[in-house]
């Protein structure tokens, strides 16, 4: 059932309910402002615990709260089809994430003398964005310890738990092999009887996420709303406003309107929905008069490793409390962060990651080939053991002909075009070089032989910027062309940063919203 | 060991009014739990509240009617409080050669034998997936894999009950690992639906009442025979994988004090 509107009309209709339509939906109805959460999954049920999974039954995945169909990607002009690791319910991808919530450095966002940025530096820099980062890591309940290479304040966190006895092992390691760990910054707010639900859903009101910490405080305010199982088909309008949102709900079409309407669908979908609203009065799509709408696509690149702890080192389970930023810009390089997983080498997660190799790999056409990964899987398993996976998640960079695209003839496909650059592939040479460099000496091995895309972090796609012909939103996230249209998912980004993209998202939304509230005070319309 | 706590929630014991039902709900009473009995005749409910005393409490319901099965949940849980347990216990055996069944008469006994299972674990789901625990263990048989001569309609529906088991695992077991669900086997028993000799319904009960408190989630999608797990049959390449990972599991068993 489609919720009544106010008397006075909707303040504002989020599309997408992950971090960013969370986050910024519960800063306005906080502030009095009347919003409606347009969802396409479902509500869900909130006791559900479950995690990705490669079913291919779309009704299956779609109560799951997974994206029902899989991702179309042409990577290096060979088309593939997968199950990317995104969300399509309440909460959208977030529900699913490892609630690793890390601020960017400051030469992510800024251009700095001796680190030049790629594209001269964000429209709104580090500075700018600070006061932001520290409101999210509060609003996200964010524990850990500061980064000790960081110059910058710290954030503002909460102690974390103490370490297990494989984490102390693990960081004592590194801190005498000169590296520079530190409790990864994560967004629970009940350590002491957490569940642990990095990569699959929580429960109770512990992992915080677009949904704990964005939907849900929003409806308890009493002044936002929600619909789920709602398609956002295209945005109605001409010139430059959008007059409605068209609705696929219950089979039928709905038109629903707002003074604002703000976009956050993932930088999929998000970039998807506006090449779908292309009409008369927008024969690009929507928003899309510089002609960069879904381009720049940004993932970042997985470079995975098992580390087994030191021999002698109880197993007290996988961790996810350890990162470092030794690696972060080496060499003249801008890399990444590197990061425990949460995860040690299970039977699941390798199964979907051999799988996953396959999907993308030449023998993807043999017939009944995916089931025979299980069994390496199985054996891997036990070679593996008690092996702790981590990740260096390395920085993409911009470039238009990377893009999501869009089929008229299928219409509600996610799609993509995505070639890897040289510049990207010498990276992670030197990339892996200094990862191995880093942990020589300790027993690990890099898994995966190709580069490996993150598919669940995807931004770029609508990119912000001051200059209408090179950019999609203005620097307070506004469409340029549509002075009633904003975005708030990572599509906003002009590059991908060396971290995991939700802090960002999650400040940027507060940023928006502030510049939102600033314009019209307690939900006056 | 994790167990079902009375302070989770009402047991749910259908076809209460006797046999096996009968010796559950007062098993189950016994062990503290407030139970609903659901069952066709009053007078057969009153009974076994006489026996198990004040923690039973009679619903009358044809559990093949899906909208008075509902009415009873919802009444259940107005009146007593959420679902916590459900024993889908209820059957018909009726003795009936194929050529005096006629379509309606065989798709009556599937009506409970099914039918009952599927209203009743649906309604009792309502509570369930709200806390994300809860036990449902289903009575089932080997009926189906050879059926006897006069027993089609029985061995059809219980044995559909079976695979149902299993398709509401397919559905639930990743989204809701905290409600554990499987099948009981309790053997010949000594009843009006059993055979003279059989095992008394007292004894199966302790058993079948035991396992329905447990709650590790790896009793999901297990089928335990009297007091015995039966682990799924393993074809060879089953067989050489254990072998390899050392994972040979022993089948467990329930023991009751």
């Amino acid at each position: 059932m489609i919720p009544d509107a106010p008397e006075a009309g909707w303040d504002a209709i989020v599309i997408g309910t992950g971090m960013g339509g969370g986050t910024i939906g519960r800063a306005l109805a906080e502030a009095g402002q009347k919003v409606l959460f347009v969802e396409q999954g479902r509500a869900g049920h909130r006791a559900e615990r479950n995690g990705l999974s490669d079913i291919f039954v779309p009704e299956a995945r779609a109560a799951r709260g997974l994206w029902p169909d899989p991702l179309h990607a042409t990577l290096n002009g060979r088309e593939t089809a997968f199950y990317a690791p995104l969300g399509a319910g309440l909460g959208g991808s977030s529900v699913f994430y490892a609630a690793t919530l890390e601020r960017p450095e400051r030469h992510d966002l800024d251009t700095t003398p001796d680190r030049p940025h790629p594209t001269g530096g964000w429209p709104v820099g580090f500075d700018a964005m600070g006061p932001y980062f520290d409101r999210a890591a509060r609003m996200y309940r964010v524990y850990g310890t500061p980064d000790p290479l960081s110059v910058e304040d710290p954030l503002p966190l909460s102690p974390p738990p103490p370490l297990n006895a494989t984490e102390e092992a693990l960081i004592d390691r590194f801190a005498t092999k000169g590296l520079h760990p530190y409790h990864a910054h994560t967004a629970i707010a009940h350590p002491q009887d957490c569940l642990r639900c990095l990569g699959s859903k929580c429960p109770r009101d512990c992992k915080m996420d677009g949904r704990s910490a964005g939907v849900l405080p929003a409806l308890a305010t009493g002044n936002a709303a929600l619909l789920d199982q709602a398609q956002v088909v295209r945005l109605l309008g001409e010139g430059d406003s959008v007059s409605g949102v068209e609705v696929r709900h219950a089979g039928a079409l709905h038109r629903l309107t707002a003074r604002r309407y703000i976009l956050s669908g993932g930088a999929l979908g998000s970039a998807r929905l506006l090449l779908a609203s292309s009409s008369k009065a927008w024969p690009e799509g929507a928003a899309n008069s510089s002609g960069f709408v879904g381009r720049n696509l940004m993932f970042h690149l997985n470079e995975m490793f098992a580390l087994w702890p030191p021999r002698g080192t109880p197993d007290d389970g996988a961790t996810k409390a350890i990162s470092l930023r030794d690696l972060y810009h080496a060499g003249g390089d801008r890399l990444g962060t590197v990061q425990a997983m949460g995860i040690r080498a299970s039977y699941g997660e390798i199964v979907h990651y051999l799988n996953l190799m396959l999907a993308r790999s030449r023998l993807a056409r043999v017939p009944g080939l995916r089931q025979m990964t299980r069994l390496p899987a199985a054996i891997a398993a036990r070679v593996f053991g008690s092996a702790q996976i981590f990740v260096g998640l390395m920085e993409d960079m911009p470039y238009p002909d990377n893009r999501v695209t869009f089929d008229p003839a299928n219409p509600d496909r996610l799609s993509i075009r995505y070639d890897f650059r040289p510049e990207l592939l010498r990276r992670r040479r030197a990339f892996r070089r200094a990862i191995a460099r880093a942990f020589r000496g300790q027993r690990r091995v890099f898994l995966g032989a190709g580069p490996e895309l993150n598919f669940g972090h995807p931004c770029g796609t609508l990119r912000f910027g001051e200059d209408p012909a090179a950019s999609v939103l203005r620097p307070d996230c506004r469409a340029h062309d549509l002075w009633n249209l904003w975005a708030v998912d990572a599509s906003f980004m002009p590059t991908s940063m060396g971290v995991n993209p939700s802090l960002t998202i999650a400040a940027n939304a507060l940023r928006v919203a502030d510049t939102m509230l600033k314009e019209a005070p307690h939900g006056t319309s | 060991m994790e167990r079902l706590d009375p302070k989770d929630g009402i047991a749910v014991v259908t076809g209460a009014g006797s046999g096996l039902g009968r010796a559950l709900a007062v098993e189950l009473v016994r062990a503290g739990f407030t139970v609903a009995g659901l069952g066709r005749r009053v007078e057969a409910l009153q009974g076994t509240a006489a026996l198990a005393g004040d923690g039973f409490n009679p619903v009358a319901a044809d559990v093949a009617d899906a909208k008075a099965v509902d009415a009873a949940f919802a009444a259940i849980r107005r009146g007593l409080g959420p679902v916590a347990l459900l024993i889908n216990n209820a059957a018909v055996y009726p003795h009936r050669d194929f050529l005096d069944e006629t379509a309606e008469s065989f798709m009556a006994t599937t009506a409970i034998n099914l039918g009952g299972v599927v209203a009743c674990t649906r309604a009792a789901l309502v509570d369930m997936v709200e806390t994300g625990r809860g036990r449902i263990l289903n009575v089932s048989t080997f009926a189906d894999i050879a059926p006897l001569p006069a027993a089609s309609a029985y061995s059809v529906s219980k044995g559909a009950a079976r695979i149902f088991t299993r398709a509401l695992i397919a559905d639930l077991a990743d989204r809701f690992p905290g409600i554990v669900i499987g099948d009981w086997m309790p053997g010949m028993l000594d009843t009006a639906m059993g055979v003279p000799d059989g095992l008394s319904p007292e004894d199966a009960a302790r058993w079948g009442a035991e396992l329905a408190q447990r709650m590790d989630p790896s009793l999901t999608g297990t089928l335990f025979e009297r007091d015995a797990e039966i682990l799924p049959p393993r074809g060879l390449k089953g067989r050489i994988k254990d072998l390899l990972l050392l994972r040979r599991r022993a089948p467990r068993r329930i023991e009751t004090s």
